[in-house]
């Protein structure tokens, strides 16, 4: 009876233990988005306020500075926001195509070396964007696609080949080649039976790994720090920098636009989760 | 005709292979190449002037370079190893958990989306020692002095991990997650009525099995590790005093700050090779594990 | 007419060879069943005639045309494959209908194509349905009616079976069967099943290694094989095969001893002192008083039984002559005890012999 009781007790005090690590975790993984969220709300005077003032008023103060224009030491967030969703859009869009034609080979075909080219394209991916960037940026003076989109694009697209093609790699693995063999004895050529069989069966997968290497590219600093400088490329991660003078800091502004960063980023996150995993882990353990 | 037509799997690559060449390939080369020149942005012609490993020896006796890569290793194995360890009870946490599993596993995954350099922002506001989160909360409980956690060295190393190990511990949760999902039951109930503890059962039964998917974590992490330099910049910029320092922030501020830029490339060779070597030690590892768990493709 | 020929095909990958010259013809409407043991070429040689792997080497003809370098969408064969194969992101209709819509086919006679297709499979409350929210049976019915909506010529069949239980693969068995008898095309059906083969096939092809071991009706095989291999391949249980000696040219020494006469369809062409195996079927060994035979020459053996399985119409009973274990098939059963000595009947000329170096039979 006694023992009963001890493994009862025992149950209960992990169980309440294993509630209150659970609620910490998650408080310390939303708390600093939301704050983020929450100052981009208040006055500049109630953040800077000695002592701290824990009754949010609520302004749209910056949001209304931020999209107000260049005018009054504004940033021209509008040219950012434009410049990041070209960027990433077409490069992401590019990248897709490449990769998946790059995964499809490495899931369907046998060669030599296959294991290593894999590695290798893997290996780039590797590769430091600040390394990187010095050389990019000494080349990209000199062909002239210094501080423009298409500089921007193309190395985003080289940065997201590589890992578009794990994705997809793992994604088209888990559909049986029976499929194609069935679409080709049905009539199809084997372009046909791709379009009309294997990529729409992957599309979700697909969809995953583009949403993946958009938020790559929309996140992106180190390289696009170096290869913009005027409103007319510069993204939003570099953007972010604008609100930093040099001794003071508006705080207001910046969280208005790492808002503006986040929600967008957020909302991909929200109908990508359950592939990306799939896709990760599938490429990997099965791989 | 003799013309043979280039098999299907390469010309399926080869847009891979092109651009990869052209964007990343080439400017390695070039950098490689500048790594062996006295190369100043501000002085072209220094590019023609072969020096050959003087940059290399520059560095390799350039006591602040090795700081900065000592603590570059430091930082990463403590990184590395907290998000380990965390990411493996978050993941055992959430296993366990019978309600809104699917809400969190998605909470779970937003520090994973969030970039880098807004990771940097979010914290140095939250570290600030005038207006952060951090201070405010400790004022408000009695505590008089204002703790300059971006200000004074440790300190500010300490918050750059925490930012650091914010952000990333979610890959190690959300695969080792996916991992204890994958993993059959009837092992771990063989191992209860064999009479095994919780703890030996996960020693031996749980944690073998999750052992490719917390490599698969690693070599994902290994790939951008250099991600950091996004959030020591905006933190603090390798400050205060060069305290904080990265490999990565040392190269940026020699090539871009000092113009030096082949001694940057010098710089740059040697963290890329230090990444290399990273991502190359796990995929082995996973591979190894792979092999063991009899899960090859 | 499409009859399908292959004449000395052979296929290679890279060092090894799969398949070792294989000469084949199967007639118009034929049911032709490639069968043999797991790795002995027969879905290579499907894959081959489908247009799913190079042919390395020889010949296929499909209606007289020869389609070697064809890919498979111009051979107009349809197939079924071993896990079905069906589109995941389309509802059985559309599955149905693919080929047809490939082609470019007017939309009014795909839809009456699925439906006359649905009609015969039973699939019609079935039609807006992915494949994941159908059984098994189910989804091979919907793979059995893509492959006919097409009207190809000629029908492939990977193992279909083989992912199904026991009862349904009996049933499903049967619905084949009835599928070729109305729609009456060549069908060439591979499976690793010797009953599937034995009940479907108008004509068996055995494979082994690469090459082909006999071509015939079931009953050939059955009662004819060519070999130790045919015998104990063909046929449930396997035939028992016992080691003996010819002593002179009529008689044969088994090991252990037993003496019995060369069996009627062997007699003359066994050498004196030359090494046998000896061969009959457990249907041919019975316990005196269950025969059912009443002519031919019989032998008279009083045999142990070690085992017996009751199957309900009969019971098996394992018994052991010489070391050899020999299954033997009582009739009209009672229950029997290991351990009981039975007077057995073998029926001599239901035997067979097989020279024991080359395993070939040695039959006139």
């Amino acid at each position: 009876m006694d023992r009963n009781q001890a493994h009862r007790n025992r149950k209960r005090a992990l169980k309440t233990l294993h509630f209150i690590a659970l609620f910490l975790t998650m408080s310390i993984i939303c708390i600093p988005g939301l704050w983020i969220v929450l100052n981009s709300f208040r006055p500049t005077v109630e953040i800077m306020a000695k002592p701290p003032v824990w009754t949010p008023s609520f302004t749209l103060d910056h949001y209304r500075a931020m999209f107000g224009g260049a005018g009054a030491g504004g940033v021209p967030v509008f040219s950012y926001f434009r410049n990041s969703l070209i960027v990433s859009v077409v490069s992401t869009a590019i990248a897709i195509l490449i990769g998946m034609s790059g995964g499809y080979a490495f899931a369907r075909y046998r060669f030599k070396g296959k294991a290593g080219y894999f590695v290798g394209l893997m290996l780039f991916r590797a590769v430091p964007g600040v390394a990187l960037s010095l050389p990019l940026f000494i080349v990209f003076a000199k062909v002239g696609i210094i501080d423009t989109h298409l500089g921007l694009i193309l190395v985003y697209v080289a940065l997201n080949v590589p890992f578009t093609i794990w994705l997809t790699d793992g994604f088209f693995r888990q559909i049986p080649k029976e499929l194609h063999e069935a679409a080709e004895i049905d009539g199809c050529t084997r372009w046909q039976a791709f379009w009309k069989v294997e990529f729409p069966v992957a599309r979700s997968g697909i969809a995953s790994a583009a949403i993946f290497a958009f938020l790559t590219s929309w996140n992106e600093f180190a390289l696009a720090s170096q290869l913009t400088r005027s409103v007319g490329s510069k993204t939003m991660p570099v953007g972010l920098l604008d609100f930093t003078a040099e001794f003071t800091i508006n705080w207001g502004g910046m969280c208005a636009l790492a808002v503006l960063m986040i929600v967008p980023a957020l909302i991909l996150t929200f109908l990508v989760q359950k592939h990306l995993i799939a896709g990760l882990t599938f490429g990997g353990v099965k791989g | 005709m003799i013309r043979r037509r280039l098999p299907q799997w390469f010309v399926l690559l080869l847009p891979a292979f092109i651009v990869i060449a052209a964007v990343v390939l080439i400017p390695l080369i070039f950098s490689l190449y500048s790594s062996f020149t006295p190369y100043k942005l501000t002085r072209p012609s220094t590019l023609w002037t072969w020096v050959g490993t003087s940059n290399y020896e520059k560095i390799l006796t350039d006591a602040k370079f090795w700081t900065a890569f000592g603590r570059t290793i430091l930082f990463l194995t403590i990184v590395l190893n907290v998000e380990l360890l965390l990411g493996l009870g978050i993941a055992l946490m959430m296993n366990k958990i019978t309600w809104g599993q699917r809400t969190l596993r998605t909470i779970l995954m937003f520090p994973m989306m969030f970039s880098p350099i807004l990771v940097g922002f979010q914290f140095k506001f939250i570290f600030n020692d005038n207006v952060g989160l951090v201070n405010n909360v400790l004022q408000s409980l009695g505590s008089d002095s204002a703790l300059p956690w971006l200000v004074d060295g440790k300190l500010a190393m300490f918050s750059i991990m925490f930012a650091e190990i914010w952000m990333s511990t979610s890959v190690f949760a959300i695969l080792i997650l996916a991992g204890l999902f994958a993993m059959p039951r009837d092992p771990l109930e063989a191992a209860k009525v064999d009479g095994c503890t919780p703890w030996q059962s996960f020693r031996h039964i749980t944690l073998p099995f999750l052992m490719p998917f917390i490599f698969i974590a690693m070599t994902i992490r290994s790939l951008d590790v250099a991600r950091a330099y996004d959030i020591v910049q905006i933190m603090t910029g390798g400050g205060p005093a060069r305290r904080t320092e990265l490999l990565w922030t040392l190269m940026s501020r020699t090539g871009y700050v000092d113009a030096r830029m082949g001694l940057a490339n010098a710089m740059g060779y040697i963290s890329i090779i230090l990444s290399i070597l990273f991502t190359i030690y796990f995929f082995r590892k996973l591979s190894a594990a792979r092999a063991d768990l009899g899960m090859e493709g | 007419m499409t009859e399908v020929t292959l004449s000395n095909v052979i296929k290679d990958y890279g060092k090894s060879r799969a398949v070792h010259g294989i000469d084949l013809g199967i007639a118009d409407g034929e049911f032709a069943v490639l069968v043999g043991p797991s790795g002995c070429g027969k879905s290579t040689t499907l894959r081959m005639i489908a247009g799913l792997e190079d042919i390395s080497g020889g010949e296929i003809s499909i209606g007289g045309r020869v389609v070697n370098e064809l890919p498979p969408r111009e051979r107009n064969i349809s197939m079924v494959f071993q896990n079905y194969a069906l589109y995941p992101h389309m509802t059985v209709r559309e599955n149905l209908g693919f080929s047809l819509k490939i082609a470019k086919k007017p939309e009014g006679e795909i839809s009456k194509a699925v439906h006359e297709a649905a009609d015969i499979l039973g699939l019609d409350a079935l039609m807006d349905r992915r494949p994941a929210e159908l059984s098994g049976g189910q989804r091979q019915r919907v793979a059995m009616g893509r492959a006919i909506v097409r009207r190809p010529d000629v029908f492939l069949f990977d193992e279909p079976l083989s992912n199904l239980d026991a009862k349904l693969r009996t049933q499903m068995r049967v619905e084949i069967k009835k599928l070729h008898q109305k729609v009456g095309n060549t069908i060439i059906y591979v499976t690793h099943d010797q009953v599937e083969a034995m009940t479907l096939a108008d004509r068996i092809v055995l494979m082994r290694d690469g090459h082909i071991v006999q071509v015939g009706t079931p009953l050939d095989l059955f009662n004819a094989p060519v070999n130790t291999f045919v015998a104990t391949f063909i046929g449930s249980p396997p035939m028992n095969l016992i080691d003996g000696t010819a002593s002179g040219s009529d008689a044969i020494e088994l090991v252990g001893g037993l003496r019995v006469p060369v069996p009627s369809n062997a007699r003359g062409l066994v050498r004196d002192g030359q090494k046998v195996r000896f061969g009959f079927r457990a249907d041919n060994l019975m316990p005196e008083g269950h025969a059912v035979q009443a002519g031919g020459e019989k032998a008279e053996l009083d045999l142990e039984v070690t085992l017996a399985e009751p199957l309900g119409t009969e019971t098996v009973l394992f018994t052991d002559i010489a070391g050899h274990e020999v299954q033997a098939k009582m009739l009209n059963p009672r229950p029997v005890r290991s351990g009981e000595r039975l007077k057995f009947l073998l029926m001599l000329d239901k035997c067979h012999v097989f020279d024991a170096a080359s395993s070939d039979a040695i039959r006139g």
